[in-house]
């Protein structure tokens, strides 16, 4: 039983396992089939013909048909899109015979229907009606699968057999699934062109930006319009594909448009152009202007020509689009690309136009706002040099009488003409007074004027800070003294040169010291201190007068204006302060006030040094302190003047010498007892002990005797100072070489 | 002596008693047409020129006294109430030998003057 049952079961075993076998075989074909339509898909997305050709040769194949077709609907009626197996004959009949959705074929009940579905014979069908199509195929058996987008039938995949041999259940799920793969293919083929549309409207995008943005940098870089302008009707031919074009600038007063530049056009036809009167009411260039909307022909030959159109039309131009340049508030002109030949120009192309255009009322309103701009400028500058022809003039005309007047109290005023009484002479005072004011008045507004003007130069030179702030003081001492106001200059040790217009910079201390000894009352006291900063010359001019109230410090400057210490007693062209601001700032310096009132006023100005001129000053370094590991020579330097010995420390110092600065005679003994110098320089003119004596000093002294000494000094008495064993004799002043010179030949002996 | 060439009476009056006060001898002239023919008939030491006159200026003046042989010696000083620096620029590199500016100093005028002289002589 067992053994009968296991024979049984060996032989049903062996059918099974054959059947297995078959399914297995055909399931690895059927794979394979797949795997080839699927491997289409992937190596190849865009060609859609490849994959409709694996899956009708794998559908024919695998559900042993005659022939495989797909159908592709479109506008409701189903085409033939891919066949095999078929005749040729058949495949043209198809194209004039469109399947429509209906009951009649299986194409149009498997649209209908939405499923697999077959026809087990044509012929044998009372509702089938394709007869025609049945006579050219020869089919019998059919069946048909959708192709399902998004659930939306998009074609039917059928395959027939010759004989009546109706499909069984797995053809009919294979069918399903090779139509299923069929839509897909159609579905990537859909997305890949969708894609590659909007890549190629991307990447004219990019090309459009890209274009943009070049004519923005040339608008943004260039000035001049005309070449921005070619570059935008260039690109914007280029761009668009067609074959010339050209930019028109609108004028608001004549209503017309002119051309101002073209590309791609022939000379002849611009000339033409700009001698054509192409009016805002008159033409399709101002209608496009007017309705602010870009306005195309298609074809020349067919429309009312105005008179810009016929002379492009004679020119030869066949199809052309007029985009408005306009702004917010005005038509700024047009741009005009044109094509030899008649033909429409798509949105996307107005579109990008349209960008251009803008960019072009742009261009087109600064390069008028450059010109107005341009035309302003030497309007200014022609009012500027009248103003400054007024000024000269006006200084003459007022100089000339105030020349009389001046000059005639002095006259009197000298005595020249015999005696005068007490009264006669004040009011004569008072004249000169009154015409000295007037004068300082002109010169101040002349100054002024100069300095707004751009006018004032600076005649920088270096020269001893010293001198001119003694120089400034001593022009106010007369009038301080008489007012019992005490005076003092406290100024910095080794104060040295300054470098600035010398001529302003004690423009800007009188002026400062003047005001200070005019407000300061009857006892008071002004103060004048000088120092070096880090890389600003600082003066100060302080004062014990009224001082300035802090709402008056501001506006103090202003011209015109005398704070709240404007008094009876007081004159002044009230330009002063005005001025001497600007001359500082000119120097690029700052003038500052710190007051309080009812104590007194500090006005300060810097005047900025160039540190290249400054900073390698030495001097200061005193000689008991100098570092011991300092190993270049040493020279001693004996003199008062600060100036002086700042300079040849200077030289000194840039030569690789050490030098050391004593301002006198005695300590310079002492100097070059404890530092046995190299050499020495000697000033003469010495507070205390004079030159002379420490030359005599040094050559009587064993220890120092051999120290050679070189004399440098105002006094050209050079017998004298050899007599006494200077080395060399030098008369100040001394150029630079000269005294280096001088140095190394003694210490060389 | 000098010779005083200016348009405005009043100046000129002052410029004189200034000078003639100081001991120098001074003739005056108020056009430049004038100045010219007295230069050229009793040459002066030296003459003092007002810039702006009527007719022949003070530049054109000077360039008729240095291109005559009889006067291209004497030494020109501008005498004028043009106080810009360039102005002072353009007499001096137009031949000028100096540069006075009005108003005048009383005072100092006739030194100013005399510096002038002693420079001449000094040639």
């Amino acid at each position: 039983m067992v053994a009968l049952n296991g024979g049984v079961e060996e032989a049903r075993s062996a059918v099974d396992q054959a059947r297995l076998h078959a399914e297995l075989a055909e399931a690895q074909a059927q794979l394979a089939g797949m795997s080839e339509i699927l491997s289409v898909l992937a190596r190849s997305s865009s060609a859609q013909d490849d994959v409709f050709d694996a899956i009708v040769e794998n559908a024919r194949r695998l559900c042993r048909a005659q022939a495989a077709l797909i159908y592709l609907v479109h506008d409701g009626t189903y085409t033939l899109a891919k066949s095999v197996g078929s005749t040729p004959e058949f495949a043209e009949f198809t194209v004039s015979r469109p399947i429509v959705q209906d009951r009649t074929t299986l194409v149009g009940r498997v649209s209908l229907d939405r499923r697999t579905q077959q026809i087990a014979d044509v012929l044998a069908d009372p509702d089938y009606g394709g007869q025609d199509l049945q006579r050219l195929g020869g089919y019998r058996s059919i069946i048909g699968a959708p192709m399902l987008v998004d659930d939306e039938v998009v074609g039917v995949l059928l395959v027939w057999r010759t004989s009546v041999e109706p499909f069984d259940a797995r053809v009919s799920s294979l069918l399903t699934t090779f139509a299923a793969q069929a839509a897909l293919a159609l579905r990537n083929v859909q997305l890949f062109r969708t894609l590659k549309r909007r890549s190629a409207q991307l990447a004219r995008k990019v090309e459009q930006l890209e274009a943009l943005a070049e004519v923005g940098k040339a608008i943004s870089s260039s000035l001049d319009a005309d070449e921005v302008l070619s570059t935008i009707v260039t690109h914007a031919v280029e761009l668009s594909g067609t074959d010339g074009g050209s930019l028109m600038e609108y004028d608001e007063e004549t209503h017309l448009f002119g051309v101002r530049t073209a590309y791609g056009t022939s000379p002849a036809v611009i000339d033409t152009l700009r001698a054509t009167r192409i009016h805002v009411d008159e033409t399709l260039v101002g209608r496009a202007a007017l309705s602010r909307k870009p306005i195309q022909l298609p074809d020349l030959e067919n429309v009312e020509l105005d008179p810009h159109l016929q002379v492009l039309y004679d020119g030869g131009w066949r199809s052309l689009v007029a985009i408005p340049l306009v702004r917010p508030d005005r038509v700024v002109g047009a741009l005009v690309v044109r094509r030899k030949k008649p033909g429409t120009f798509s949105d996307e192309t107005c579109e990008m136009l349209t960008a251009f255009a803008s960019q072009s009322a742009v261009a087109l309103t600064n390069a008028r706002l450059y010109q107005q701009l341009e035309r302003q400028s030497i309007e200014l500058a022609e009012a500027s040099a009248h103003k400054s022809e007024f000024l000269a003039s006006m200084s003459h005309e007022l100089r000339t009488p105030l020349n009389a007047v001046i000059g005639f109290s002095e006259v009197l005023l000298e005595r020249m003409f015999g005696e005068l009484n007490e009264r006669q002479a004040d009011y004569l005072q008072d004249i000169l007074g009154s015409g000295k004011h007037l004068l300082a008045l002109l010169n101040d507004v002349l100054d002024l004027s100069k300095v707004e003007a751009g006018q004032m130069e600076l005649d920088q030179t270096t020269f001893a800070a010293q001198d001119a702030l003694q120089y400034a003081m001593s022009l106010v001492r007369e009038r301080a003294v008489q007012h019992g106001i005490t005076t003092k200059l406290d100024l910095a040790p080794h104060l040295g040169s300054i470098r600035a217009d010398e001529l302003r910079f004690k423009q800007v201390l009188l002026n400062l010291l003047s005001n200070a000894v005019k407000f300061t009352p009857d006892g008071g006291r002004v103060t004048v201190a000088a120092w070096k900063a880090a890389t600003d010359f600082i003066v100060t001019v302080s004062d014990t007068g009224v001082g300035i109230l802090p709402a008056d410090q501001e506006r103090i400057f202003d011209s015109f204006q005398q704070g709240g210490r404007s008094t009876a007693k007081v004159e002044g062209t009230g330009l002063g302060l005005t001025l001497t601001k600007r001359i500082v700032e000119l120097h690029g310096g700052r003038l500052w006030l710190t007051s309080e009132p009812g104590a007194g006023s500090t006005f300060g100005f810097s005047v900025p040094q160039d540190p290249a001129l400054t900073a390698p000053v030495p001097s200061p370094e005193h000689w008991r302190s100098l570092p011991v590991d300092d190993n270049r020579p040493s020279v001693v330097i004996i003199e008062d003047d600060a100036s002086s010995s700042e300079l040849a420390a200077l030289r000194l110092a840039t030569a690789g010498l050490r030098p050391v600065v004593v301002p006198t005679g005695e300590e310079g003994l002492e100097a070059v007892h404890a530092l046995g110098p190299a050499a020495v320089i000697l000033d003469i003119h010495l507070p205390g002990m004079d030159g002379w004596d420490v030359l005599s000093t040094l050559k009587a002294d064993p220890a120092t005797t051999a120290i050679p000494v070189v004399v440098v000094s105002v006094f050209p008495d050079r017998a004298r100072g050899i007599a006494l064993g200077a080395s060399d004799y030098l008369v100040k002043p001394v150029a630079k070489d000269e005294l280096l010179a001088s140095i190394r030949r003694v210490v060389a002996r | 002596m000098v010779l005083l060439v200016e348009d405005n009476e009043k100046n000129l009056k002052l410029a004189k008693d200034v000078l003639e006060f100081a001991g120098f001898i001074v003739h005056v002239a108020t056009t430049g047409e004038d100045a010219l023919s007295q230069a050229r008939t009793s040459p002066p030491d030296l003459i003092l020129m007002d810039l702006q006159l009527p007719g022949i200026d003070g530049h054109e003046a000077l360039s008729q006294l240095r291109g005559d042989p009889g006067t291209s010696t004497i030494p020109v000083v501008a005498l004028t109430a043009f106080a810009m620096r360039q102005d002072r620029e353009k007499a001096l590199s137009a031949g000028f030998d100096g540069y006075l500016e009005k108003p005048i100093s009383v005072r100092s005028f006739p030194d100013q003057v005399r510096a002038h002289l002693r420079s001449e002589d000094a040639r």
